[in-house]
């Protein structure tokens, strides 16, 4: 199998069970679980992640502030992501929120590939952890392989980064 | 569910030693580390079973493993061996991650998994390919 036809199967593998997994399983709140949040209030978090990942990449290739082939890889993932999270929320009937305000500090990380590649993974790197805590709590089990397969994609994204920043590739935070 | 992800994750710090000994240089060194990081993983589900009340399987001598192990000549079909591995790992993880009830222990299964595409990743890097190459990494 070539990367091209692996890439294809790995996404619509994720794609289909993001989207399957949501349609089948109950993701509104039951009252009794009130204080924690919902399913859907949990994907909402992760798509103003991923929306906002995807922003920085955008706005990264515009100022040339990531090797081009590296970035145009990175906000295609984030696309993916964006997508499957999407069509998950309005399977539910739900409106898709967008991050609007561009994360603080992100002026002077696009002056340099480096400094962009370190303000990157520290972002990257959020998201993970983020996705963590959802797959640890979420209640619809459907949804945890194909978060969980975004969460590995996120990590894998970590490692590019590092790569290009020149820093090693396991560091810990 | 929990036991055989634990019997892998011994199998695969076994396999790192193996890959290791093709490798050179700083290929050499993040084979030393991975295979760290496995042992670790065998240590953190082992903690986890035991909480769950159950009894995990223990590592096995070096050369059981062996045979297992795909044949490996030079550094090439070592990073490929690695790779297979790696994904294997991942899928493994995600699919245990279904089986698991309590929010700590999921936690700590999608840390590994988290960690297990980051060796991927690396594997990818030093075979001279993109380290991240899919947007939704689900293992083989």
């Amino acid at each position: 199998m070539t990367g091209e036809e692996k890439n294809l199967l790995a996404r619509r593998e994720g794609l289909a069970l993001l989207i399957g997994g949501a349609a089948a399983g109950a993701l509104i709140r039951p009252r009794a679980a009130a204080a924690q949040p919902s399913d859907v209030e949990q994907l909402e978090r992760l798509l103003v992640l991923e929306h906002r990942l995807a922003s920085l990449y955008e706005l990264a290739l515009a100022r040339d502030a990531i090797d081009p082939r590296l970035g145009r890889t990175l906000l295609d993932h984030e696309r993916e992501h964006v997508r499957g999270l999407e069509q998950t929320l309005r399977a539910r009937g739900r409106r898709s929120p967008r991050a609007t305000v561009p994360p603080p500090r992100l002026g002077a990380a696009l002056g340099s590939r480096a400094g962009f590649a370190r303000f990157a993974i520290d972002l990257e790197s959020e998201t993970v952890s983020t996705y963590q805590e959802v797959l640890a709590t979420l209640r619809n089990t459907r949804l945890l392989l194909p978060l969980g397969s975004i969460m590995t994609s996120s990590a894998q994204h970590v490692v590019a980064l590092r790569e290009v920043a020149g820093e090693d590739l396991l560091a810990r935070p | 569910m929990l036991r055989s992800v634990t019997a892998f994750e011994h199998a695969a710090a076994a396999a790192w030693v193996a890959i290791g000994e093709q490798l050179r240089g700083d290929a050499r060194g993040y084979a030393r580390r991975i295979q760290a990081r496995e042992e670790e993983h065998a240590e953190r589900l082992s903690t986890l079973i035991r909480e769950l009340g159950g009894e995990p399987p223990g590592g096995r001598p070096p050369e059981e493993y062996a045979p297992q192990f795909a044949r490996m000549h030079n550094e090439d079909e070592a990073l490929r061996f690695a790779a297979d591995l790696e994904e294997r790992l991942v899928r493994a993880h995600l699919h245990a991650l279904q089986t698991l009830p309590g929010a700590d222990q999921r936690r700590t299964v999608a840390e590994i998994a988290a960690e297990e595409a980051e060796d991927l990743a690396v594997v990818q890097a030093l075979s001279g390919e993109p380290a991240a190459q899919l947007a939704f990494v689900t293992g083989t």
